[in-house]
């Protein structure tokens, strides 16, 4: 096998999309472009340790997902900043949210906690500008919790469905 | 701006304090350029008499005026987009958001040492030189003038 020797965060964590969306506002759009024309979507940033494992358990178990929802997995919540939700929204997602562990259950000690409060200082900063606040939410789960993962989707779809389309200019 | 009224009181506590010492060393006008600041706090950790002080608010106007090309311009700019009006004025802040908040300067309070001008990585706080009329200016080695103000 041809392992480098020193393996680059990228070989480490092949999915890890985070990068390029923060870095040069390259799209989140390759994130939602697979959705139909015209359809709402829903990017879901989540937790490797915890809520994108149940994802991927949901996955593997045939359970039916919204079909707005988009995954992009993370090492931890608290990589997740306020540009990333908001450029999720700005590139065409009509709503955001990230799924983490479960409080005090962070593998990385705090991470959730910094994210609930960057999704609370984001939810303020829409609501500041005239946009709906619950566009962005945050949901705590444990990784074998796979019900309460599609619960959550199910429910921010349904939230979603009740507001208008994100305008932008 | 001469110097600060605390300014001013420091300097007539040390005895001499201004003998050898040129105008805007102790002593400038301290002036703040909230558009560059991203809020890490240096100048508040810096400063010696709690004249910069971090707030619990956060006004989103300042975000809009960032530079482009910087991270707090980029923020801007995804909000810009999907903004349905001009922000519509400061929120409190959630407790571990610890760079988004205002940096509050009392002038009244600030010595005009520069610590803050000096901390801060961005340019944000700029030190002016007070005008050398308003501070007593003696050679090096030399006893004070008397002259001055
Ligand atoms: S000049 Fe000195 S006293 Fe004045 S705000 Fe800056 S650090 Fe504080
Ligand atoms: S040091 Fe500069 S950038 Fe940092 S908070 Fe103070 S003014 Fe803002």
């Amino acid at each position: 096998m041809n392992v480098p020797a020193v393996a680059t965060p990228e070989a480490r964590f092949p999915q890890h999309r985070v990068p390029e969306i923060s870095a040069s506002g390259v799209p989140v759009s390759e994130v939602i472009a697979d959705s139909a024309d015209g359809e709402r979507s829903i990017v879901a940033f989540l937790c490797r340790e915890c809520a994108y494992s149940a994802a991927d358990a949901a996955g593997n178990a045939r359970t039916s997902l919204p079909p707005t929802i988009r995954t992009i997995m993370v090492p931890c919540t608290g990589r997740v900043s306020p540009l990333h939700l908001l450029a999720a929204l700005a590139e065409g997602a009509d709503g955001v949210y990230v799924g983490g562990c479960l409080e005090g259950q962070c593998h990385y000690r705090e991470g959730n906690f910094h994210a609930l409060d960057r999704v609370a200082f984001v939810r303020r900063l829409l609501e500041s500008v005239g946009v709906e606040p619950e566009r962005a939410a945050m949901f705590t789960m444990s990784a074998a919790d796979t019900p309460r993962f599609v619960a959550t989707a199910r429910g921010m779809d349904a939230t979603i469905s009740r507001l208008p389309r994100l305008p932008r200019s | 701006m001469p110097l600060s009224a605390r300014g001013r009181q420091v300097a007539g506590e040390l005895r001499g304090a201004t003998s050898g010492v040129s105008a805007g060393v102790l002593g400038c006008e301290v002036v703040r350029h909230d558009e560059l600041c991203v809020g890490c706090g240096r100048c508040v950790s810096a400063c010696p008499t709690g004249a910069m002080r971090q707030d619990d608010w956060f006004d989103p106007a300042q975000l809009f005026s960032a530079p482009a090309g910087t991270g707090r311009g980029a923020l801007a700019a995804a909000l810009r987009r999907i903004a349905r009006h001009e922000p519509s004025g400061p929120f409190r802040v959630p407790d571990r958001i610890r760079t988004f908040r205002g940096i509050l300067f009392s002038a009244d309070l600030c010595a005009g040492c520069g610590a803050c001008v000096r901390a801060c990585p961005t340019g944000a706080v700029e030190a002016l030189p007070v005008p050398v009329g308003d501070v007593e200016v003696a050679p090096r080695g030399l006893a004070p003038a008397g002259a001055g103000r």
